[in-house]
């Protein structure tokens, strides 16, 4: 359960509305394997990932960073029930991904820096504190159903 | 332990910082007290509603021993040999608490240099601020 004020829902909402999911997405998944190389254990498949470079340019992460980025914008909509939001995928990520869930702070931490950089200081130190319960709440869903 | 690019990195970052130790520090404080405030239980002396005058010195504070840090980076336990014994001895912060405020130091870069935070910086920033708090907790025990 995310504990934020009406004020910090609304705030949280705006400026989700100017993010383009995409590129963010991409981006923040791009940033977490380069800044927290072992993170690419998860994703040998996705071709190369040899530098900062070829990491931040590669298709599947781009697209894979969308998709991910997907999910956590839905999750957005439920902030009061998360961990039922959330669910299906925290069984996926347990028993068929084998995903550490401290995997998910960690993308989370991320991707409040990646807004920082795109909204610069619009992203005022209230913004980034409900949204780094937002990012909190998503990674505690997603290890919920861990056993 | 960092490589030479790693190094132009820290400095280059640095650059844009260096003058601007106060006001980047009270940003970094503010930060860490808003977004966690469990971190505010290690400055009762500032209240708990720090005014902008004790955050701009104590912020210097602490963005000058970065600087330290930085022009130190090939033998930071030397150089952080005093401050470690003030964390070890007398500060005594939990060493949890070091993430946290390098997730904040991040942001407060990210929000400044925007465009120009590349992931090369981000990356080689959190190495070097990670190795700063291991320095600084070592003589805990």
């Amino acid at each position: 359960m995310v504990h934020l004020t009406g004020e910090e829902k609304s705030a949280v909402a705006a400026l989700w509305a100017k993010v383009n999911v995409e590129e963010v997405g991409g981006e923040a998944l791009g940033r977490l394997l380069v800044v927290y190389p072992w993170t690419q254990r998860f994703f040998e498949a996705f071709g190369d990932l040899s530098t900062a470079d070829a990491v931040m340019k590669n298709p599947n992460v781009k697209k894979h960073g969308k998709k991910v980025l997907g999910s956590f914008s839905d999750g957005l909509k439920h902030l009061d029930d998360l961990k039922g939001t959330f669910a299906a995928l925290s069984e996926l990520h347990c028993d068929k991904l084998h995903v550490d869930p401290e995997n998910f702070k960690l993308l989370g931490n991320v991707l409040v820096v990646v807004l920082a950089r795109h909204f610069g200081k619009e992203f005022t130190p209230g913004l980034q504190a409900a949204y780094q319960k937002v990012v909190a709440g998503v990674a505690n869903a997603l290890a919920h159903k861990y056993h | 332990m960092l490589s030479a690019q790693e190094r132009a990195h820290v400095a280059q970052v640095w650059d844009l910082i260096a003058g601007h130790e106060a006001p980047f520090g009270a940003e970094l404080l503010l930060r860490l007290f808003t977004v966690y405030p469990s971190t505010k239980t290690y400055f009762k002396h500032l209240g708990d509603r720090p005014d902008e005058v004790q955050l701009l010195s104590h912020g210097q504070r602490v963005l000058e021993a970065v600087g330290v840090a930085v022009r130190h980076m090939d033998n930071l336990r030397a150089a952080l040999s005093p401050l470690a014994d003030l964390h070890a001895h007398v500060l005594r912060v939990d060493p949890t608490n070091f993430p946290l405020l390098i997730q904040c130091f991040q942001v407060v870069l990210a929000s400044h240099l925007q465009g120009e935070f590349t992931v090369e910086m981000q990356a080689v920033w959190d190495k070097f601020l990670t190795a700063l708090s291991v320095v600084l907790t070592e003589k805990y025990r």
